[in-house]
């Protein structure tokens, strides 16, 4: 069950939800709008707190200040970070800046490549240390899904994951497939490509 | 003793590669690609002039180092090229594959190729587990269930359901089924207990590699002595050692080549990934543990000259009891072909007419 609360950071404020127990899972860009199965789903493994999306047309290393203060309020100190979409950008200089707060980071349906004025961001992002989860889904029409080999050709310690048949949203439209990678990931970062499906049909 | 040549194609990269498994598909050349299969036929016709028995190909995936992740379909394609050289399949890796599948295509190639087939059934190396989504940790289950099934996809003459515990089937019939009856000279691969057990207690042959004198020699007693409690004893066919072999005119050269080799496998895996594989994919050599090989060159065996090169297949034929030996005279990963042609051309006249008789 998600509960309701607001954070005032920089003349910003943001709503935000939380539910579940666990290790903190920080979500930037989430539509709050409607609850999220993802959400509940990874609620059942980490301590979710969805922000819904700051406002645009910040400079990205403005956003991660704002975001590191956000998180700072909350009583946290490093998270597992996720990123929907345009807070991508954001997150990613949050991760450049500040990279022992971040254990993980989750970018889903990037855009921080492909629009430009982003050169300085590209650029850099060789320097990320980050474990990064890149997903995108294959009915994304907004989102370049092409970018998303250039994320994992950039970012040294990163991992690209197509979900079959989600758009944009791909955490509402596979909740079950995007939370399920997702909370793989983030527990065991690049030893997630290693499958503990067990094919046990009758013992 | 009998001869085969391990065939890996050697794709020469026309550019540096990223040292890291997988390697980025975008890495790859095409004309390198073409040009590596192509040559790969050159090169066998010459095993095949110099009296090589069999030409043998495995199964592997997402690098340059081994190009046939389908190992049968290079079988087929190599079958088509040569007349004389059994084919080995040594082998398709089993427990990521699917069992009925598997059964009849080799029942295809055994066809094709008029009876040549010899297979091996594989558990497979570590990081092939990564590749079709493999829990490491059912991957010994799934070998011995999907050996069992093709064994008897291609002997049972009546359909049949399969109710394994990770394989389900209603109904199975192959066709068509192998040439050879009941089915071609099968072995199941690996040093492992429950790998010789297995080959020993169907009548199979076994498959051992890349081990340690003294590890490989432990691993083929094993498997007699298991063969003899199943009451039956096996020949020197039914040992195949796959080594790694580098032969020159001297001792003293090929072990200059050999000092000149890396010792680091030419894609390892991330960190990460090989400390959590090691953890989770339990190997042994007949009942004794041994660490997964993750990120190392694999050992050579034979180095020397002829008259060194043939005492060490004496003590190959004695020690571990192989009557084949499946042989790669360069590294995967070298680029000179010139040297794998020499070391071709010098194991095919100066050693192999003169081991016959061991």
């Amino acid at each position: 069950m998600f509960t309701e609360g607001r954070v005032e950071v920089d003349g910003i404020r943001a709503r935000y939800l939380e539910a579940g127990q666990g290790s903190p899972l920080v979500h930037f860009g989430a539509d709050l709008s409607t609850p999220s199965p993802a959400h509940e789903l990874l609620a059942r493994r980490f301590r979710v707190i969805a922000v819904e999306t700051l406002p645009p047309g910040r400079p990205g290393s403005e956003a991660a200040a704002t975001i590191g203060r956000i998180i700072e309020c909350l009583g946290l100190t490093d998270v597992d970070f996720m990123a929907t979409a345009e807070a991508s950008t954001a997150a990613l200089w949050f991760a450049l800046a500040e990279p022992e707060r971040v254990r993980a980071l989750v970018l889903e349906a990037p855009t921080a490549i492909g629009a430009a004025p982003r050169g300085e961001l590209e650029r850099r992002m060789p320097e990320v240390t980050t474990p990064t989860l890149v997903l995108f889904g294959t009915a994304d029409r907004q989102a370049a899904q092409d970018t998303g080999r250039v994320y994992t050709k950039l970012i040294p310690n990163s991992h690209l994951v197509f979900v079959y048949d989600a758009a944009h949203a791909i955490g509402r439209d596979r909740p079950e497939a995007f939370a399920e990678v997702v909370a793989d990931f983030l527990e065991r970062h690049e030893a997630f490509i290693i499958s503990r499906t067990p094919t046990v049909i009758h013992p | 003793m009998k001869v085969s040549f391990f065939e890996t194609v050697r794709y020469l990269a026309p550019e540096p590669l990223r040292p890291e498994w997988p390697v980025p598909s975008g890495a790859y050349d095409r004309e390198a690609g073409a040009e590596a299969y192509r040559a790969m036929i050159e090169r066998l016709q010459l095993v095949e002039e110099l009296g090589f028995d069999w030409v043998s190909v495995s199964e592997h995936h997402y690098s340059p180092r081994i190009l046939t992740p389908n190992p049968l379909l290079a079988a087929a394609f190599i079958a088509a090229h040569v007349k004389k050289l059994m084919i080995a399949v040594l082998g398709p890796i089993v427990p990521q594959s699917n069992p009925v599948r598997v059964a009849e295509e080799l029942a295809m190639l055994d066809t094709f190729c008029q009876g040549r087939l010899v297979v091996g059934l594989l558990r497979g190396t570590t990081n092939e587990y990564l590749t079709y989504d493999l829990n490491p940790t059912e991957a010994r289950g799934r070998t011995d269930e999907g050996m069992e099934l093709i064994l008897k996809a291609w002997t049972e003459p009546q359909p049949f359901a399969w109710q394994g515990r990770h394989f389900q089937f209603r109904t199975v019939s192959v066709w068509p089924r192998p040439l050879q009856q009941p089915y071609p000279k099968t072995y199941a691969l690996g040093t492992s207990k429950e790998s010789c057990e297995f080959a020993a207690s169907h009548r199979l042959g076994c498959g051992l590699s890349y081990g340690t004198w003294e590890s490989t020699a432990r691993a083929g007693r094993y498997y007699r002595e298991a063969c003899a409690r199943h009451g039956w004893e096996p020949g020197p066919d039914d040992v195949v050692y796959r080594a790694n072999m580098i032969v020159a005119d001297t001792d003293t050269e090929a072990q200059e080549l050999f000092d000149q080799q890396s010792k680091q496998a030419p894609f390892p895996l991330r960190a990460g990934v090989r400390d959590a594989l090691s953890t989770l994919d339990q190997r042994n050599v007949a009942g004794v543990p041994r660490a997964a090989i993750v990120n190392a060159a694999l050992p050579t065996t034979f180095i020397g000259g002829p008259d060194t090169i043939i005492e060490q297949i004496q003590r190959c034929r004695d020690e571990i009891g192989a009557g084949v030996v499946d042989l790669s005279l360069t590294p995967p990963s070298s680029r000179d072909m010139g040297w794998l042609t020499r070391s071709l051309e010098l194991f095919g006249t100066k050693v192999l007419p003169r081991i016959r008789g061991i």
